[in-house]
């Protein structure tokens, strides 16, 4: 893997311009989430039976149940503005077809853009970094062709060095520094939309194991400790929402499988990319039993680290079937 | 635009046509190794080298049976090496020709034979020289590598401006392959470009061996120079030859050797007393002037080559003699292409075009410099650090010229095992280091690596099913640790097989290759029965 800058002395002045860009944008993000905060303070959860849940889920074909619990949480509108960038995530790392459950689900992928376009977003990218060939996990996958007619989409196998941005990771607790998809961190909303599967180093692979699909570097997250590292990263890339595609649910030999695939017809949605991977770990069986959320290592970090809640047990839970 | 020039950047422009088809892996039908396969003395040396005759070979034929009756339009009209050689010429200003270099046309003749005389002894010298395989490594190996990161920069610059000033996304990526000896070919090709300030054409005039394999056949073309009787002697035509065919002081008479029919004193004659007429005029009839060495220096030549392939059959890494048994030292990394025939017959066919290095879409097949030895000089070795193999390609064995990488269905090409992975303990993060890492695991398409549980580790580790491994490389590839992977990929237990299925071969040697192979992970778990990758309550 190449780390080349074409001309040191030019690449550090954009870095300079680019910081400076960086740092006013932060500002406005900071206040956007101050403002949530506060509303969400004066939107006590208990209170009224319209406030969204913690975690929707939804039973049905991938594209209804889509749309019925996005309904749940306050509809697409809540998270994606009239002209935002979006950035969805989801797993398209192998060149399994989907019916193996290593992937996201093209359908769901697809519905979700169509979404965001509904709801005003400027731009949609789908965007992944595949370990196999980009060209043949996007097409085997089946999300290429699933977004390829959507106006104003478009689908990355984000392989090449000059998409992403070294940067520094403030308060790591294991991995300090590490380069970013441009395209993510430019992103007004973030979307997570991962298929639940079980991995063998780190138990599950859910929304935040998928956000190294985002990161350049991912040999330095082996080297040094792969679940703190995930959090680590999860500082800088939280997705705004997080879907997670229990359409099929690979149950065992994952992350690539083959494996035994629950068909369990579920979308899980929350704001909140812990409590969301938390819900979907004790939600299913792996490998035949059932596991609490704490016994997936970066989920307990995460929570110790206070990036969300995995007390799935205090948190508002609401179900529909489309 | 006269009608040569036309047909010569035709035929470059189709020659980087079919080299950009390989890159792409589209093929619209077409040979990509055609121009490859015209090359007189490939064709030749590779035959006598070999000792076999393949089909493929036809273009080569073609040529060398058109050459006396058209002379060296090959050289002329053809051959990308030689309009790569004019253009420089043209850009650079190539110098006039001056009297006597005459007498150093015959080296080519000296290079011809040298190359000959190792192919008798079974050793392939020919790609020291052989224009087309020299050409497509410069174009394949280190032009399109330039163009590709010309075209990265460009889109570096295009987002960055994006980035500062607004305007539209700038999609897609450029992939810019890396190769190793490019060294070697930027010094080989300036030395030439810049030898055109000794004269025009300097390659052909006096080193390329086609050229002299072709002029040995055109010494009376039936379409030839002719000069009447209205030549006054002026010798403008002499001086602008860019063969320097003409005799300075005898300008009516033509090395035909040495002329590629370009045409250019037919133009240029103020009398317009030059022609060039078929058949047997009474013009070619007459005594014509020869630039050949003579029989003496062409067997030195001979000689020198068979000596020079002597020793390098007498080295110590030389296969010579040792089909088996002990006491062979051979490389001990060495990974040679999926499907290559046995080394021996490998070294003696592969021409070292680099046409394999640039269709692999991984950049995973390199050129070596010396860890074959001499005789191994620019063959191909997978690198899987730098790519690995993918199951559902054959690209390398599709464009080999001379089949040197045998050409066979992708599914019979994944028996072709190129090698069996090992793994460094003392590297592995799981085995060492007692960290949960699976990559190798992870991206095995074979699935010849398990996880398994051994006593005094916490976390499972990988052990490697060598039945199951094709040596594709992805674990290496992939292998987090850096520099020196802890997964590697050791030529052990390749399958090198001239002909025949892999399959038949490979399951008679009891191996087990399949993309098929079920998965069990259920025994990866800890101590107290928590599947892989959960903690203990």
């Amino acid at each position: 893997m190449s780390e080349k800058r074409w001309n040191p002395v030019i690449q550090r002045w954009f870095d300079k311009v680019l910081s400076r860009r960086e740092f006013l944008k932060s500002q406005a993000v900071g206040g956007v989430v101050l403002a949530a905060g506060a509303s969400g303070l004066l939107r006590p959860g208990t209170g009224f039976a319209q406030s969204p849940p913690d975690i929707a889920v939804a039973k049905g074909t991938p594209a209804r149940a889509l749309r019925a619990a996005m309904k749940l949480m306050g509809g697409m509108g809540a998270f994606v503005k009239s002209g935002q960038k979006v950035l969805i995530k989801p797993n398209m790392s192998f060149t399994t077809k989907p019916e193996m459950a290593a992937t996201t689900n093209p359908e769901l992928v697809r519905e979700l853009a169509i979404m965001c376009r509904e709801a005003g977003a400027g731009s949609v990218i789908v965007a992944d970094y595949p370990l196999a060939s980009a060209d043949e996990c996007l097409a085997n996958s089946g999300i290429l062709d699933a977004c390829k007619n959507i106006d104003g989409t478009r689908v990355v196998g984000a392989t090449s060095d000059a998409l992403y941005k070294e940067m520094n990771i403030p308060g790591a607790t294991t991995l300090t520094k590490n380069g970013f998809l441009k395209d993510a961190l430019d992103a007004d909303v973030l979307i997570a939309v991962p298929i639940a599967k079980t991995h063998a180093a780190t138990g599950v692979s859910l929304a935040m194991k998928g956000m190294m699909g985002l990161v350049w570097d991912r040999r330095v997250m082996h080297q040094l400790n792969l679940s703190p590292c995930i959090v680590d990263i999860c500082t800088v890339l939280k997705p705004h929402l997080t879907i997670i595609d229990a359409s099929r649910v690979l149950s065992t030999n994952g992350p690539g499988g083959p494996g035994k695939i629950l068909v369990e017809n579920t979308v899980i949605a929350s704001r909140d990319m812990v409590a969301a991977d938390a819900y979907a770990t004790s939600a299913f069986e792996w490998y035949g039993k059932k596991y609490l959320p704490k016994q997936v290592q970066y989920i307990r970090l995460a929570a110790e680290r206070g990036l969300g809640r995995m007390d799935i047990e205090n948190m508002t839970v609401q179900k529909v079937t489309a | 635009m006269q009608f040569r020039r036309i047909v010569q950047i035709a035929s470059l422009v189709f020659f980087l046509f079919l080299l950009v088809c390989a890159v792409q892996g589209a093929t619209y039908g077409i040979a990509l190794d055609l121009f490859l396969r015209m090359d007189p003395l490939l064709v030749v040396g590779t035959i006598v080298g070999s000792r076999a005759f393949q089909l493929s070979f036809l273009p080569a034929i073609i040529v060398l049976a058109v050459t006396p009756l058209l002379g060296r339009v090959f050289c002329g009209y053809i051959c990308p090496m030689g309009t790569t050689i004019c253009g420089g010429d043209r850009l650079l200003g190539a110098s006039k020709n001056s009297k006597g270099a005459k007498r150093y046309h015959r080296v080519k003749f000296f290079v011809l034979l040298f190359i000959i005389g190792a192919a008798l002894f079974g050793v392939s010298f020919v790609f020291f020289a052989s224009p087309i395989p020299l050409i497509t490594r410069f174009y394949g190996l280190l032009i399109y590598p330039v163009v590709t990161l010309v075209g990265d920069m460009g889109l570096r610059i295009g987002r960055s401006a994006v980035e500062l000033f607004g305007g539209p996304t700038i999609e897609g990526t450029v992939s810019v392959p890396h190769y190793a000896t490019l060294f070697f070919i930027l010094v080989f090709f300036s030395a030439l470009f810049f030898a055109s300030r000794v004269s025009r054409r300097f390659w052909c005039r006096y080193l390329c061996p086609s050229g002299a394999l072709l002029a040995l056949l055109s010494r009376r073309p039936v379409w030839h120079r002719a000069v009447s009787s209205d030549c006054i002697d002026c010798g403008k035509c002499a001086s602008q030859c860019p063969m320097n065919a003409i005799p300075e002081d005898s300008p009516e008479k033509t090395y035909h050797t040495e002329c590629i029919i370009c045409r250019k004193c037919e133009k240029i004659c103020p009398k317009d007393a030059v022609t060039f007429p078929f058949g047997r005029t009474k013009e070619a009839a007459q005594e014509m002037p020869s630039l050949s060495p003579g029989r003496r220096q062409l067997i030195f030549s001979g000689l020198a080559g068979m000596g020079a392939a002597a020793v390098s059959l007498t080295s110590l890494g030389s296969l010579y003699g040792q089909t088996g048994g002990v006491g062979i030292v051979e490389p001990p990394m060495l990974l040679r292409p999926p499907a290559a025939v046995p080394e021996k017959e490998f070294l003696s066919l592969c021409v070292r075009c680099g046409e394999c290095m640039t269709a692999c879409p991984a950049n995973a097949l390199q050129p070596i410099w010396f860890d074959a030895g001499l005789t191994g000089l620019f063959s191909p070795r997978l690198v899987p650090r730098r790519g690995a193999c993918d199951p559902h390609c054959n690209r390398c064995g599709t464009v080999c010229p001379t089949q040197a990488i045998r050409e066979v269905p992708v599914p019979d090409r994944r028996w072709a095992k190129v090698g069996t992975a090992m793994i460094y303990h003392q590297k592995c993060l799981a085995w060492e280091q007692q960290k949960r890492c699976m990559v190798c695991d992870e991206v095995c398409p074979y699935n010849a690596i398990e996880f398994q549980k051994v006593e005094g580790n916490p976390v499972p580790v990988p052990v490697i099913h060598e039945e199951r491994c094709t040596g594709c490389g992805l674990c290496e590839h992939h292998c987090p640790v850096r520099n020196q992977a802890a997964i590697v990929v050791t030529p052990l237990g390749a399958l090198r097989e001239s002909r025949g299925s892999f399959e038949e071969i490979g399951k008679r040697q009891e191996l087990d290759i399949s993309l098929e192979h079920k998965k069990d992970m259920e025994n990866q778990g800890n101590e107290e029965g928590t599947a892989p990758g959960f903690d203990a309550l």
